[in-house]
């Protein structure tokens, strides 16, 4: 077990690269920074899993529906991890924690405050959306200073890696169509696009803790641009059109530019003011009811042992 | 429920690892969930779940007991002996 006489030394030793533990005597202040990092990561897949399960019988064909059901184990899986690794930072329970998500009291991505109108949406998510998580997920992963979240990165950006892919060849696949799928992708892209680059947050403050304390290593706005260097060639590449009347190509620099993005509505979606916020709370509500009945035997057979 | 520990192990020469938790209410349950949860994609080739309670977790000063350099060598006393026999060579030579 690992102590520190003051936050002082407790810096010096994030800042050598250190590692901090469970049985650690940390901080409060980073506990709970760390604790609300994990816990909104958790509500985010398990949110994310809830629309990807959505899509299991509405995909098309066979396949398609079995990477859907594979996606929405692994997002699922990927908040139980998470729930895991946050309960034992001591600061809420498993249960505390599901109880606010459901209530509204905490957070989750912006990205799951959007209805998914169509499977060009559903594309679009899995295209974008999946790639800027994951590309947050990576920056965090590089230098995390704590170790269980760390670790269980390794194993979220594999998985989260096999989801990037596969909407590269979704996306692909519509757009190598018909007219009206390069139209649907299109109409989704444009719905899509922003919410997929405020996913990266407005520009970091400049004494972001979470950045002193190696829980992110990148600013939010050096992960954005990389994402949009990135992105906006590939959507070109694919015959797409990138939903800014304001984008342009420095002619000197060969970097995209984009529009000035009015970060207020972002604001008001993530205290789950958004536009599907209040439907994707009551169906996860639904969904946590619906499932009482396993929660139910499992507790029986606790009792019964 | 009762929390469990799980470790996997690659096919081949890989020790056991750690992979993470889990909350089952007994060790049946605990085996099936750690395949749901850690071994979905075939990861490992054989598992272990351990009810966290079993485990006996040393601290750092069971480990970091006092200097050991004794018991390590770096190498670096063999590279000097090697340069100063090669320099008296060739100074004799």
């Amino acid at each position: 077990m690992k102590r520190w006489e003051s936050l002082e030394d407790f810096e010096a030793f994030i800042v050598d690269g250190g590692i901090v533990e469970p049985s650690d005597e940390m901080p409060d202040v980073y506990r709970l920074a760390v604790f609300k990092f994990i816990e909104l990561h958790a509500n985010s897949e398990y949110m994310g899993g809830l629309t990807e399960r959505d899509w299991i019988p509405k995909a098309p064909g066979l396949h398609r529906k079995l990477t859907a059901l594979a996606k929405t184990q692994d997002e699922i899986g990927h908040a139980h991890l998470l729930y895991m690794i946050a309960a034992d930072l001591g600061v809420k329970t498993r249960d505390e924690m599901m109880e606010d998500l459901l209530a509204g009291t905490t957070n989750f991505h912006n990205v799951f405050h959007y209805r998914v109108h169509s499977w060009g949406d559903q594309v679009a998510v899995a295209y974008l959306v999946d790639a800027a998580a994951l590309a947050s997920q990576q920056a965090v992963f590089k230098n995390c200073s704590y170790g269980p979240y760390k670790r269980i990165l390794r194993r979220i950006i594999a998985e989260e890696g096999f989801h990037m892919r596969n909407g590269e060849e979704l996306l692909l696949t519509m757009a190598s169509g018909t007219d009206i799928q390069r139209t649907m992708m299109q109409d989704s892209i444009n719905r899509w696009w922003l919410p997929a680059i405020q996913l990266f947050g407005p520009d970091s403050r400049l004494d972001d803790p979470l950045l002193r304390w190696n829980i992110k290593s990148e600013r939010n706005e050096v992960l954005r641009d990389r994402y949009i260097q990135k992105f906006v060639p590939q959507l070109l590449n694919a015959g797409f059109q990138v939903p800014d009347s304001g984008l342009y190509q420095d002619g000197e620099t060969g970097r995209w530019c984009i529009s000035d993005i009015d970060w207020e509505p972002l604001k008001a979606t993530m205290r789950n003011g958004g536009p599907d916020s209040k439907r994707r709370l009551i169906d996860a509500q639904a969904a946590w009811k619906d499932a009482s009945w396993v929660r139910d035997a499992l507790d029986e057979a606790v009792v019964s042992q | 429920m009762k929390t469990y520990e799980v470790f996997l192990k690659k096919a081949g020469k890989e020790p056991f690892g750690h992979v993470g938790s889990l909350d089952a209410p007994d060790d049946h349950m605990a085996l099936l969930f750690a395949r749901d949860s850690y071994g979905r994609r075939s990861e490992g080739e054989q598992i272990w779940v351990v009810g966290r309670d079993h485990i006996l977790a040393g601290n750092q000063s069971d480990l970091a007991l006092a200097d050991r350099s004794h018991k390590h060598n770096d190498g670096r006393r063999v590279s000097e002996l090697r340069t100063s026999q090669r320099l008296k060579k060739e100074l004799g030579e």
